[in-house]
């Protein structure tokens, strides 16, 4: 009997000093926190791979600002894509980008105002999303510092689409093509609108204008008529004076101007209304000309239904106010241009027109 | 024991006494100051008098300095920045430091108003915050503007742009030397000195410019009288 009672005590000892084994990586699957020695056994999960994707710094264009928590990749860019022609970010899924965002306006809205979900006017002309890759400040106004804060603002704005994550998440489950593109561009797999802004702000960063006439006239490729190129010399010169916010390759400089629209007091405005500031008082972006005869209307409000009006307004110097830009320095006076210089700076805008972008060849 | 203690805080005392303090690194900060008959600018009031006897205001007011460069006593060149952009209205942008200044006796301090015509290539700053706002159009030479100096004069409502640059792809930058007395050695730490623009000098001396509403960036002529009337607007002082 003590034989037997040594033996079971031994045997107990023995198994009870064996150590547990198992996966004992914490990134593991099958991680086991019980597990003291590794057995080999450890699975992980497949390896999230997107497809890294880079755009061509045009001629004369800075590089592109890119977030390091959004890099470019074929995924994200697919995600954007979907979202930019779905009504699946908006409330009541009423709306999606391209109803305020027309290719054939260079992604800009035909009508002076935009109808946001609920049939309400915006209080802004939808701006044509030209190159919008290389603009920091976005907005008429620079509400936004960055795309991704200028798309998710707009998507989640009461008074433009109103979507939030809540929404997309039921909309979503509906949804097998936009949970795969979803899946495919985000290892998180959970459907946030911040995400959502990150793939659509990855799309609008393709929407890249750079082969218009004018730039096949820089390459020596077509030559322009005596009149667009007498209409490039009065945008060129002090007389016309249309480089100093419009200039560079990208026709722009998208810095903020009061460029004589409205006299005091401003019933908008604009900048100032942003940063508080009364010098900024009746600001707004300078935007490029690049496919400007294609994103009628024009200016903040959209009043200027044509090119012709816009170079009359410039033509007549402006309205002074006591934020004005200086650049407006023929207040007053006006430039003075024959008609025949009016009729030769419009042609020359034309040839900014790049048909490749607005989906016309 | 109390020898042995009284002994070994002599030792300690004695070692610590004979460590030499370490060499200092000179850090220098250049700062870039404009002043209107010495007093510093007040934006936007229409109450500063030109030697043409016009009012004027200043709106606008940035331009670009390079080859920053201080002389030594013994020949030595340190280029302290190959280009400086000055916006009044950002204030980042007037001043820059040096971190590890070499030790020696400075005895001047160079520079160029502007871009020489090694520099003043169109697209040659494409990265830089100021490309767009500079930018010198090709077809009147292209490059950069040296400087964008705009405001009122006479009333609110008539206004100035002296935009000044490479007209028609001529040079009309400068190079400006001022003397200065900058000693350092290992236990200068940091030291600074102040290169100033008075405004009122384009307009003044040797030639008396007139504010008018045109611009002045196709005029050669005008370009070369602000050139010369620039020979005295900078002036250097050490901090």
């Amino acid at each position: 009997m003590r034989k037997i009672l040594l033996f079971l005590i031994s045997i107990t000892l023995v198994f009870s000093c064996k150590k547990e084994e198992g996966c004992t990586d914490p990134s593991a699957l099958n991680y086991n926190c019980e597990a003291e020695k590794d057995d080999g056994s450890c699975t992980y999960p497949e390896p999230f791979i997107t497809t890294p994707q880079s755009i061509a710094t045009p001629y004369g264009f800075p590089d592109m600002l890119h977030p390091e928590d959004n890099p470019l990749t074929e995924e994200g860019i697919a995600l954007g894509d979907y979202l930019f022609n779905s009504p699946i970010l908006s409330h009541g899924e009423g709306l999606a980008c391209t109803s305020c965002h027309l290719q054939e306006n260079a992604f800009s809205s035909p009508g002076n105002f935009s109808s946001n979900v609920n049939g309400v006017a915006t209080p802004r002309n939808a701006m044509a999303l030209i190159n919008l890759g290389w603009v920091n400040q976005l907005a008429w106004d620079g509400r936004s510092t960055g795309l991704e804060a200028k798309v998710l603002g707009s998507i989640t704005n009461p008074f433009s689409v109103n979507g939030s994550t809540d929404s997309l998440q039921v909309r979503a489950e509906k949804d097998a093509q936009f949970m795969a593109l979803f899946s495919a561009a985000f290892n998180n797999k959970s459907v946030t609108i911040e995400n959502a802004a990150k793939g659509l702000s990855q799309y609008i960063r393709t929407l890249v204008s750079v082969n218009s006439k004018f730039d096949k006239y820089l390459l020596g490729e077509v030559q322009l008529s005596p009149s667009e190129l007498g209409g490039y010399a009065i945008f060129n010169s002090e007389k016309g004076d249309c480089f100093h916010c419009h200039g560079t390759q990208q026709f722009a400089d998208n810095l903020f101007h009061n460029n004589g629209l409205d006299p005091e007091p401003f019933t908008n405005l604009g900048l100032g209304a942003i940063t508080g500031n009364a010098a900024d008082y009746g600001k707004y972006r300078a935007t490029t000309l690049r496919n400007i005869e294609h994103t009628a209307p024009y200016m903040h409000d959209g009043r200027f239904a044509t090119l012709e009006e816009v170079v009359e307004h410039y033509n007549s110097g402006g309205t002074y106010s006591s934020t004005i830009d200086p650049k407006m320095k023929k207040v007053g006076i006006g430039l003075q241009l024959t008609n025949q210089e009016k009729q030769d700076l419009i042609a020359f805008l034309k040839t900014l027109t790049d048909t490749d972008f607005i989906g016309s060849n | 024991m109390k020898r042995i203690t009284i002994l070994v805080l002599a030792i300690v005392f004695t070692i610590t006494s004979c460590k030499k303090d370490e060499p200092l690194d000179t850090q220098l900060t250049v700062n870039f100051t404009q002043t209107i008959n010495s007093s510093t600018i007040a934006q936007d009031n229409l109450n500063y008098t030109n030697a043409a006897n016009q009012s004027y205001s200043v709106k606008q007011l940035a331009y670009i300095i390079s080859d920053i460069t201080l002389h030594d006593e013994d020949g030595g060149n340190t280029l302290l920045k190959e280009m400086h952009f000055i916006d009044i209205d950002k204030p980042a942008t007037l001043s820059f430091t040096v971190s590890k200044l070499a030790d020696a006796n400075y005895t001047s301090i160079s520079f160029t108003f502007g871009l020489d015509t090694s520099k003043n290539i169109s697209n040659l700053y494409v990265n830089e915050d100021f490309h767009s706002t500079m930018a010198w159009p090709d077809m009147m030479g292209g490059g950069y503007h040296y400087m964008i100096l705009e405001g009122n004069f006479n009333n609110d409502t008539t206004f100035y742009n002296t935009h000044i640059g490479g007209t028609m792809g001529m040079d009309f930058s400068f190079n400006n030397s001022n003397t200065i007395f900058l000693s350092t050695n290992t236990e200068t730490s940091n030291v600074s000195l102040t290169l100033n623009m008075e405004v009122n000098n384009w307009y003044s001396s040797p030639n008396e410019i007139t504010l008018t509403t045109d611009g002045i960036m196709g005029n050669s002529n005008v370009q070369m009288l602000l050139k010369q009337n620039g020979a005295d607007v900078f002036s250097t002082t050490i901090d």
